[in-house]
């Protein structure tokens, strides 16, 4: 089923695979895969549909990468970067960039550690489930769309073989802590953003402030100087005569 | 990138009409460099690219003006926000877009994004109430997780017909920007919603 999978759309292989895996999270991946896929009908997305998500995605990412943001940024692109890094890795290069350590990944990630997402969904969930894919499977991870089919039935195997075992308990334990990760990321991301905000309010209404000022004395002295004109009495034409 | 000014600069500005939203890569007293909150909160990146601000855009709720990482419950959300926008020249158009990008679950974020008001032809240095509100609001109310709620504001090349999306969830504001041609946004500016009786982060 695998080989005939590959001559077909990724989408239609996707979803073939997802539908013989028993992971039920799998299952609602696709389905959430199914409405995320950009307005599209709810039937099978098509190739082209696809790869120009494909093209859109790479505009951004390479118009990103080359404003040289930090290296974060990459990892935290849109899925589409992370599909592009498997598409654009030539096949000498069988392993995308490595994960590097978990810190970074913590900085850098605003996933969701799905388990065995389907190929579709990386394109259209966040740049976390195209990372999880790296991370968990991180010997299964593809450079091309052949392998990505594979690596995703190599993972159904593995959940079909030896579960509830210490592996998976110590991989839940391991999510968990990414998540965990992630959130406290995110947090600490929120917190210092308000805090950035703040700030520049400040500076920027001290500013205000000080330039008002300089105002409001330069009114005060040019009526003070006015004043002393009109000291003298002046004959008005409301005298009577 | 996001332009940086000093404060010297920004001392001897003219007075303006609408005032300035302030610089946003700022040398403060100790010479150190407050980076933009948009990108610190990754807003820039998650939803929008790197932009310069060259409207102003001023968002209120009630009484509430909203500041980058404001925090805002549903009830205070409920109904639409009075938005200001500057600029001069009454011929010119923009576009407002408000979108959540961290639906359903900041954690797991796979309806990214959701497209909560769309107003278009909103003739500059006025507000929505002149615009042609495309995509009624609809107030933010998430369940789970801190969701960051952003409006971002386009330049339109002239008046367009814009047509709704189907749906709101999986909206995708750079596409919808590259389709109706309206480049990089001019203005953004973000809160955070939770649900109501939710703890803000803080567990203790």
């Amino acid at each position: 089923m695998l080989s005939s999978a590959k001559h077909n759309k990724i989408n239609h292989s996707a979803f073939s695979i997802s539908s013989s895996s028993s992971s039920s999270s799998t299952t609602s991946a696709s389905a959430s895969s199914t409405s995320s896929s950009l307005g599209q009908n709810k039937s099978q997305v098509t190739m082209e549909e696809v790869w120009k998500e494909f093209n859109l995605g790479s505009l951004h990412y390479h118009r990103q990468v080359n404003i040289g943001h930090e290296p974060m940024l990459k990892n935290q692109n849109p899925n589409y970067s992370i599909f592009q890094d498997f598409l654009n890795m030539p096949l000498n290069n069988q392993q995308p960039p490595q994960p590097p350590s978990s810190s970074s990944i913590v900085t850098a990630l605003y996933g969701s550690p799905l388990p065995l997402p389907p190929p579709a969904t990386v394109l259209s969930l966040n740049s976390g489930v195209g990372f999880k894919f790296l991370d968990n499977t991180d010997s299964l991870v593809a450079s091309n769309p052949n392998s990505f089919e594979e690596s995703a039935s190599f993972g159904c195997f593995a959940k079909k073989r030896g579960q509830f075992s210490d592996e998976s308990r110590g991989d839940r334990r391991h999510k968990r802590m990414i998540k965990n990760r992630e959130s406290a990321a995110r947090s600490r991301a929120r917190k210092q953003a308000y805090t950035n905000e703040l700030e520049l309010e400040i500076a920027h209404l001290q500013t205000e402030n000080a330039r008002l000022e300089r105002q409001y004395e330069q009114l005060k002295m040019a009526e003070a100087t006015q004043h002393q004109v009109n000291k003298t009495l002046q004959r008005s034409s409301t005298a009577p005569f | 990138m996001i332009r940086a000014e000093t404060k010297t600069q920004s001392k001897t500005k003219k007075q303006e009409q609408l005032i300035q939203k302030p610089p946003v890569c700022l040398r403060l007293k100790m010479s150190t460099t407050v980076r933009d909150p948009l990108i610190v909160s990754r807003v820039v990146g998650d939803v929008l690219d790197p932009f310069n601000r060259s409207i102003s855009l001023r968002v209120t709720y009630g009484q509430r003006e909203v500041t980058n990482g404001l925090d805002l419950r549903p009830s205070q959300v409920q109904n639409k926000p009075r938005v200001e926008i500057g600029g001069e020249d009454l011929r010119n158009f923009y576009t407002l877009v408000m979108v959540d990008p961290d639906v359903p679950s900041p954690s797991n974020p796979h309806l990214r994004e959701y497209l909560h008001w769309l107003v278009t032809d909103i003739p500059a240095t006025t507000g929505t109430s002149f615009g042609n509100e495309i995509v009624c609001y609809e107030n933010p109310s998430p369940s789970a997780g801190i969701h960051r709620v952003v409006m971002i504001l386009f330049r339109q090349l002239g008046r367009q017909t814009v047509y709704a999306p189907g749906w709101r969830q999986n909206f995708n504001t750079r596409e919808f920007a590259e389709i109706y041609n309206l480049g990089l946004p001019v203005a953004a500016v973000f809160f955070n919603c939770q649900r109501e009786s939710g703890c803000g982060g803080r567990r203790t």
